[in-house]
């Protein structure tokens, strides 16, 4: 009996181990299947992009691949980026005919912004149009050992960047467009509309170099213009109520920058401004359609425009991208709210508002 | 074939930083986000350094010396003034986010112009030509294989199993009539000197530095390290550095591969997310299947 109890025991002990061992072996085979599956995955994905080139037509046409790099998800940027393919089209390079586009946003990550360069590089795209600094930085170091030729926009300073020279030449297969900010002109308007402020407030983003170049730029001239600036710097768009609060009690008036973390918050700023009866000034028609007082603004789209014009050129190969300086729009357009004059109790000079280019009289939510 | 060897590059970089992180969240069982700070700090260090003309090999050692004093100083605020672990490293971090522009200068230095470790006169004389494209990546397992060997060989050490200990069962270590505190905070000074010196190497491969790198570092590290561990389970012939190596080039592969089918970067995240759980979930199957059978 003790046997039998003792040899069904061994034999359950054994059909265990079994089973183990069985188990143990299943899921190693499981596990190693699917680190197989996955590196086979991702090989053949890498390798489809390998071998993807453009495909000719048989007729002979070339179609050209543009990969686009966009920095972050923003107005500005979006409209830069719509008038580059705009910009494009009116060359004859066309989507749909003969231009292929690979849109890639990096969402404001800087490793992202590496990845999809190294990724256009590979794909041996004909031409990349990159849209803000880390992006254009990033795509010229991956295109650096190869002739793929970059085209920039939305780029403050491109010196500073050290992707052009000080007089606007190029440093190597790059060119593009800035979106310098009429600093002068905007001084000059604010003037104009307030003629006895003192103090301009500026909130600007510590991370963003563009914000950081265009405040020198101020500091350097606001005083022949009667004017002293008062700047706060934040870190994060969580930043930005208190940062207002403290700016508000010491200015007569609030100025934008290109700042995308501001301009992001500038609902915020607006509420609290317009309670303490402060007018604020923007830099883009976006922002003036939303409660600024005014702006002097560049399009971007036409600034997106003159890029794409530039980038066909070097395309159809009329030009080569190191031969060409970087270009910017010198000219501003004026826009008012009127509205938010009224709301302000602020009377627009007749020159103003003659000159205006457009004049909302709403505020947009 | 470019894009492979970029995903190496990159991958490679990235697994210094993965090495550091195994050793504060494995061995040291402590979620160290100081790396979010240290990674942009190696960075910072090594473009104020280029740009004042000092030779690129000495940055290395300097930015990982900076990452150490960062590792240490979260150490201190852990250990002395007995802040939470996690407490510390945001601390910490945030800190170093004031602290590395103050040493950068400005929100984005490029260093395109500059002598780089893959870009002087040495090295452009030493590889021939036929190696060109491979130059980059020879360099980076180069500065990889170093970090990684001195570090297994450190962990050898006695110093090194203590630190083993510290995070298994701090009490032991105590027994053995050492300082609990002392050796934490070693680990945090390699750990984040290893983060800073990868900071160091992608500050170079990519020529520039902007404000905005180093968010997120924590997530990959940790990416890299849990998808090598857990893959390379029970393997015992690969040791967990290489795993976490490994686990570093998967990570980053996945990346491109995603970018590659067009997928977005804000669906990049989630990918991750559901990567991570995929590994952490085949990882957990043997452990439930055993405890029913017994």
């Amino acid at each position: 009996m003790q046997t039998y109890i003792l040899s069904l025991f061994v034999f359950a002990a054994q059909m265990n181990m079994r089973a183990c061992l069985v188990e143990h072996w299943y899921q190693i085979m499981k596990r190693r299947t699917i680190t197989l599956l996955m590196a086979a995955l991702m090989a053949t994905t890498l390798l489809i992009g390998c071998g993807n080139k453009d495909d000719t037509a048989g007729t002979g046409d070339k179609t050209y691949t543009v990969g686009i790099s966009q920095f972050a998800q923003h107005g500005s940027l979006d409209n830069c980026r719509e008038g580059f393919i705009q910009g494009l089209k009116e060359e004859g390079i066309e989507e749909g005919k003969n231009l292929k586009i690979e849109l890639q946003n990096a969402q404001a990550d800087t490793g992202i912004a590496n990845q999809i360069a190294q990724n256009f590089v590979s794909n041996k795209v004909d031409l990349i149009c990159a849209i803000a600094t880390p992006s254009a930085q990033s795509a010229f170091n991956a295109a650096m050992s190869t002739d793929i030729p970059v085209i920039y926009t939305a780029i403050s300073d491109p010196v500073a960047a050290e992707l052009a020279k000080e007089d606007k030449s190029s440093v190597g297969n790059i060119t593009g467009s800035s979106d310098k900010l009429p600093v002068e002109a905007q001084l000059k308007m604010i003037r104009e509309i307030l003629p006895e402020a003192k103090t301009i407030g500026i909130i600007y983003t510590t991370s963003e170099a563009n914000s950081e170049a265009t405040i020198k730029e101020y500091q350097a001239i606001v005083e022949q213009y009667g004017f002293t600036l008062e700047t706060v710097g934040i870190n994060t768009v969580a930043d930005v109520p208190l940062a207002a609060e403290s700016l508000l009690a010491k200015v007569d008036c609030l100025n934008n920058l290109t700042d995308n973390t501001v301009v992001s918050a500038l609902p915020t700023i607006l509420a609290k401004a317009n309670e303490k009866k402060i007018p604020v000034f923007g830099s883009e028609v976006e922002q003036v359609k939303i409660g600024c007082l005014a702006a002097e603004g560049i399009d971007y789209v036409s600034l997106g425009i003159k890029t794409g014009k530039m980038a066909a050129k070097v395309l159809k190969g009329e030009a080569k991208a190191s031969d060409m300086p970087f270009e910017s729009i010198e000219e501003s357009n004026l826009y008012l709210n009127t509205k938010v004059a009224e709301t302000l109790g602020i009377t627009i000079p007749e020159a103003a508002n003659t000159r205006a280019i457009e004049k909302f009289d709403t505020i947009t939510e | 074939m470019g894009i492979i060897i970029s995903v190496f590059e990159e991958g490679i970089i990235y697994a210094i930083m993965a090495l550091g992180i195994y050793i504060t969240y494995k061995i040291l069982d402590f979620p160290d986000l100081t790396v979010d700070g240290s990674f942009p700090l190696g960075a910072a260090v090594t473009v104020a350094l280029i740009t004042r003309d000092v030779n690129p090999y000495v940055t290395l050692l300097i930015s990982f010396a900076a990452g150490v004093i960062a590792g240490i100083c979260t150490g201190l605020i852990h250990v002395k003034l007995n802040v939470r672990d996690l407490l510390s490293g945001i601390i910490m971090m945030t800190a170093l986010y004031t602290i590395n522009l103050e040493i950068a200068g400005k929100a984005n230095v490029p260093i395109f112009t500059r002598e780089t470790i893959f870009d002087n006169d040495l090295v452009n004389r030493i590889f021939p030509e036929f190696l060109k494209d491979y130059k980059k990546l020879i360099i980076i397992v180069i500065v990889a294989l170093i970090s990684k060997i001195l570090l297994d060989l450190y962990l050898k050490t006695k110093s090194g199993y203590l630190l083993r200990g510290v995070g298994d069962n701090s009490i032991l270590v105590t027994c053995l009539a050492k300082d609990s505190g002392v050796v934490k905070i070693l680990g945090l000074a390699i750990a984040n000197g290893l983060v800073a010196l990868s900071g160091s190497v992608m500050s170079q491969n990519q020529r520039y530095f902007d404000a905005t790198t180093g968010t997120g570092t924590m997530v990959i590290g940790l990416a890299s390290v849990i998808i090598g561990i857990n893959l390379f389970k029970n393997m015992t012939v690969i040791k967990a550095t290489t795993a976490v190596i490994i686990g570093s080039i998967i990570y980053k592969a996945c990346v491109a591969a995603a970018i590659q089918i067009g997928i977005s970067a804000t669906s990049l995240k989630l990918i991750t997310a559901v990567l991570f759980l995929i590994i952490l979930v085949i990882s957990r199957d043997r452990k439930k299947k055993v405890k029913a059978n017994a």
